[in-house]
């Protein structure tokens, strides 16, 4: 990540519009188009899900949208726990239970991420259905820890 | 003005501007350190307060601000709060002792308009007459002023950016950037410390409030994350007060509540709340309603507890930003005050509990953002290549959704500059046009965020319901300022859509305001167009004569023989054009002529910069990474879009 991120520096160094500013409207208009390629890769690759999705495609996997992979039973259960358990947090407004919950997400979504990358470690062995699971869960915590946010805002 | 680009005597100064809710500054570079000017009030800070007389003058600092509370409603101050906001915002429904016009129509009530004694008024007018007054300072010291950079508060949506460019325009400067007041606060610590690391701008002025996280790395200041609030400030301090105080004179209601009445509660105020920065309690004698005197007691707890829910939405900001750069408070390694409220002591230390750590105020917080703007304007006036600002797009974009939901496009604290691409279909048979709703927000519902624009492609030819793919593109300059494309793709019709704001004022409007405000007649103003295509024609030809002196290697014979022609052209349209559309048309054949030579000169640069790597592997990652992206888009999966069916 820290790598990519030098990367984006590096190219933006070269390409963001201020590095342009005298030059002619031609020049203005392929350096604005360049940046906001370079951008719009950055923000792609900085989101894990993006990333492995672009990774399983470039290894040559059918891509990845979430719907061929059914979670399991377990998972969804949980999960559904989980929000319930958002929910009264939202109600009581306790700032405390919700960082705890939220740390509790965070650590699994943590835990997830490193055994994904633990799948993509070793191309020749990867197995498409198991990161595609992984993805799956990925997903839910995404979408837990976004509306965990929200509610932090608000309290 | 534009003449004196041209002036040999005195080469122009680039000029950066804070033009802030309760001060404005004007600041200029002088042997690379930042210095601000003396304003026509003698002093660095000219408070943004402008008077309209009886008689139509206009004046603006100290003196406008004198007749605040003798004349309130023909003196306004806090503009800035107004800016891009539309008549009946909650902004107009505040405490304040302002009058404002009944809009006529719904064109009209796109933007605040004051009543200053019958005289009809707008947010951008009132800011204009700041920045010429702060313009004028600057000539007189610097005999010519170039290109200015003005700040906007990071949270500032497109509407209000757009108001504030506006502004500038009418008072005639060239407005090379807008930049936001944390990054240009981070500049000047940055230069002046010299120090890389991870840095927390919290930002809190007359009327806004802001924090920004960013790193700085080798020369590039590279934001993190942005946020905060418009509509929260210094301001909200002095409400409060003059609520206990208004309640301690006998007039709590409503009703009491005259201009007069009104602006001397909040001045009283505002004196209250400074004299607490030094001592530990404040006693003020009030007229109470009926005759007699009121003594209205303030020490500092009480004061803390006044303001402890006003703290608490900045901590709120605070942590949500530190969530959305992925850090946390203790990461930080360096916090900068900015914003005559940071001087209250109780803000201090809240900012140094979030942090754990003292935050830095060495450097004057009334006057940093606009030494920021100053090294910005330099920086981009002599394109210098050791510095670089990398922004954010501080509010997510998006789409309203059949069922009024929102659809984000691009999320908030997206690098900028940026673009992306939605596609969206028909939902009738054979329907002709398709009504976009363009949102600003972070709320779920898009009647629930900032409404940018309204529009309707039209001409897509008649097919079933949902064959039609219309692409939608939109793009944020590096000014953070927006742009739609849309197209239908099965019938290649292509529309460049004129974006409508659905706050803000249409450029005929400004035209006009130019007109009445600078007693241009049609002419005039036409032959200020010819200058200013002329002006554009130079800088193209001294652009252009730049690169061919170096890399003509990248350019064929003819492309060569087509160019010195296109050149030749422009420079006699230069010296016999009436018009300056005949300027423009030589403009854009020389454009044209240069516009693919421009594109291998940009991939040269690009190779070098990457050291060696192909361009090739950027652009397939580029590619790669967009594919996944419609992908995942086309199949409602890509994280900013979650709903609560998960």
């Amino acid at each position: 990540m820290a790598a990519l991120e030098a990367r984006h520096r590096e190219l933006s160094r070269a390409l963001h519009p201020d590095r342009h500013a005298g030059k002619t409207p031609a020049e203005r208009r392929h350096a604005l188009g360049k940046a906001i390629e370079v951008n719009d890769a950055f923000r792609q690759l900085k989101n894990p899900l993006a990333r492995a999705s672009a990774l399983l495609a470039s290894l040559g996997h059918a891509p990845v949208d979430g719907q061929e992979a059914k979670p399991p039973a377990e998972l969804l259960m949980d999960m559904m726990e989980q929000r319930e358990a958002l929910a009264e947090v939202r109600q009581s407004r306790d700032a405390k239970a919700l960082d705890a919950l939220t740390a509790s997400i965070e650590a699994r979504r943590d835990a997830t991420l490193s055994a994904l990358a633990a799948v993509f470690a070793e191309p020749g062995t990867l197995s498409a259905p198991r990161a595609a699971e992984l993805m799956g869960e990925l997903r839910y915590y995404a979408r837990f820890l976004e509306e965990a946010g929200a509610i932090a805002d608000e309290l | 003005m534009l003449l004196d680009i041209f002036d040999p005597k005195a080469p122009p100064k680039a000029v950066g501007i804070d033009l802030g809710t309760t001060h404005s500054i004007v600041a200029t570079t002088r042997d690379e350190r930042p210095v601000a000017l003396t304003t026509c009030d003698g002093t660095a800070l000219l408070p943004s307060v402008v008077h309209y007389g009886e008689a139509g003058q206009v004046v603006v600092g100290r003196v406008a601000k004198s007749y605040a509370t003798r004349e309130p409603q023909r003196t306004l101050a806090s503009v800035k709060r107004f800016m891009g906001r539309g008549a009946g915002d909650a902004e107009t429904e505040r405490l304040s002792a302002y009058r404002f016009v009944a809009p006529k129509d719904e064109a009209e009530a796109k933007v605040v308009r004051f009543d200053v004694g019958g005289r009809s008024v707008t947010p951008v007018e009132a800011s204009a007459e700041i920045l010429k007054s702060l313009k004028q300072s600057a000539v007189d010291q610097l005999n010519a002023v170039g290109g200015c950079v003005i700040t906007v508060p990071a949270y500032f949506d497109d509407a209000q950016r757009q108001a504030t460019k506006d502004a500038g325009r009418l008072a005639g400067l060239h407005v090379l950037r807008l930049l936001n007041e944390p990054t240009a606060a981070a500049l000047a610590y940055g230069l002046d410390k010299k120090q890389d690391g991870l840095f927390a701008v919290y930002d809190l002025g007359g009327g806004t409030f802001d924090i920004t996280i960013l790193l700085l790395d080798d020369g590039i200041f590279q934001v993190k994350s942005t946020g905060g609030d418009s509509a929260l400030g210094g301001d909200d301090m002095d409400r409060l007060i003059a609520e206990e105080m208004l309640t301690k004179m006998g007039c709590a209601s409503a009703e009491l509540h005259t201009p007069e009445l009104v602006s001397i509660a909040l001045d009283a105020a505002r004196q209250a709340k400074h004299a607490l920065t030094d001592q530990s309690t404040v006693e003020v004698q009030l007229p109470q309603r009926g005759g007699g005197e009121a003594t209205y007691v303030l020490d500092r707890p009480h004061f803390d507890e006044l303001i402890a829910e006003l703290l608490e939405r900045t901590g709120r900001a605070v942590r949500r930003a530190l969530r959305d750069a992925e850090l946390t408070a203790e990461s930080i390694d360096g916090v900068i005050l900015v914003g005559g409220s940071t001087r209250v002591p109780r803000v201090r230390s809240y900012v140094g509990e979030i942090f754990g750590k003292e935050p830095l105020a060495d450097i004057d917080p009334d006057l940093v953002v606009a030494y920021g703007a100053a090294i910005q304007a330099e920086l981009l006036s002599s394109e210098s290549d050791e510095i670089l600002l990398l922004d954010v797009l501080p509010l997510s974009l998006g789409v309203e959704t059949m069922g009024g939901a929102v659809d984000k496009i691009l999320p908030r604290n997206t690098t900028i500059p940026a673009g992306a691409k939605s596609t969206f279909t028909t939902y009738a048979e054979n329907q002709t046009g398709f009504d976009l709703h363009v949102v600003q927000g972070e709320r779920e519902l898009a009647k629930d965020c900032r409404s940018l624009a309204r529009f309707t492609l039209k001409g897509i030819p008649p097919m079933p319901a949902g064959m039609a793919r219309l692409e939608v593109e939109f793009f944020v300059d590096e000014n953070n300022l927006l742009k739609i494309e849309a197209r239908e793709l099965t019938t290649g019709i292509s529309q460049h859509i004129e974006v409508q704001p659905s706050y803000g004022l249409s450029d005929e409007e400004v035209e006009q305001m130019l007109i009445d405000a600078l007693d241009f007649g049609e002419a005039d103003l036409e032959a200020r167009r010819l200058t200013e295509a002329r002006v554009e024609a130079e800088r193209m030809l001294l652009a252009t004569n730049k690169s061919l002196a170096t890399e003509t290697d990248l350019l064929s014979a003819d492309e060569r023989a087509r160019i010195e022609l296109a050149v030749a052209e422009l420079k006699s349209a230069i010296a016999s054009a009436k018009k300056p559309a005949q300027i423009q048309l030589r403009i854009d054949s020389l454009d044209d002529a240069t516009h693919e030579w421009a594109g291998r000169r940009m991939n040269r640069a690009i190779k070098s910069a990457i050291g060696g790597k192909v361009l090739g592997d950027v652009e397939q990652s580029v590619e790669h990474a967009q594919g996944v992206e419609a992908h995942l888009r086309a199949h409602g999966h890509l994280d900013t879009e979650a709903g609560s069916d998960g």
